[in-house]
């Protein structure tokens, strides 16, 4: 399998990552591709900007760690994770998954997983503005339990 | 010397703290922790909350794990990423 991790300020481009999947091989029959935005509401409130910190290095080897997991569940032929880092904007794009598979379920199933196990384990921290008042985002219970989810199946 | 980090709101607890430590026998975490009690004891109490995690050179650790010179230290809260 083929997996490419990228931390990034810039932007994607979802239709660039999109190809660059469908043409890893041609037994590819599968792609599902995930993005993530910048919600403009942050407890029912319109955010200026959003700001996010990771720890360079450990966050690059835990989300390989996520790949690896999930390429010994399922069969999978690519897998490319970007996240990006500094200040965002409502709308923008923070979150990139795409898996590619010979078939649908291995790639549907694959990018939840990464997501749900990016979301509680990869070390990326959010800073919201809200008019000059600044606050780090609490961790929410619905992502663990999402991510949970998947440990009952072992 | 230990290099300390201190990610998402923790940091903003940390301001104005020395980033480095020195090494001392059978330094852990949690002894890295109490050190700073006395001058940071509201960085203390959020470092002792149960959701945070710490890592050695890049690596989850216990708060019992022995620490040797050389090392970076890094207290993480729960991450909100994605």
């Amino acid at each position: 399998m083929i997996s490419t991790i990228r931390i990034q300020t810039q932007d994607f481009d979802l239709a660039a990552e999109y190809q660059l999947l469908r043409q890893l091989k041609a037994s590819v029959g599968a792609v599902v591709t995930f993005s993530g935005l910048v919600r403009d509401l942050e407890q029912q409130q319109s955010i200026n900007s959003l700001t996010l910190q990771h720890y360079a290095g450990m966050t690059e080897s835990l989300l390989q760690g996520i790949v690896d997991q999930a390429e010994m569940r399922w069969d999978l032929i690519g897998i490319t994770v970007i996240h990006r880092v500094g200040k965002l904007l409502p709308s923008d794009q923070i979150v990139f998954v795409g898996v590619a598979s010979q078939h649908r379920s291995d790639a549907f199933e694959a990018a939840q997983f990464v997501m749900d196990y990016l979301k509680t384990k990869a070390t990326f921290w959010k800073k919201v503005d809200q008019n000059g008042q600044q606050y780090w985002v609490e961790s929410k219970s619905s992502d663990q339990a999402a991510r949970d989810r998947w440990s009952t199946d072992d | 010397m230990i290099k300390l980090l201190f990610f998402g709101r923790l940091g903003d607890f940390a301001t104005g703290l020395s980033t480095s430590i020195d090494a001392v026998d059978g330094l852990t975490p949690a002894a890295v922790r109490d050190g700073l009690a006395a001058g940071h004891p509201q960085l203390v109490y959020e470092l002792s909350q149960p959701q945070v995690l710490i890592s050695l050179n890049q690596m989850i650790v216990d708060w019992d794990h022995p620490i040797v010179d050389g090392a970076e230290l890094a207290f993480l809260p729960p991450v909100t990423g994605g």
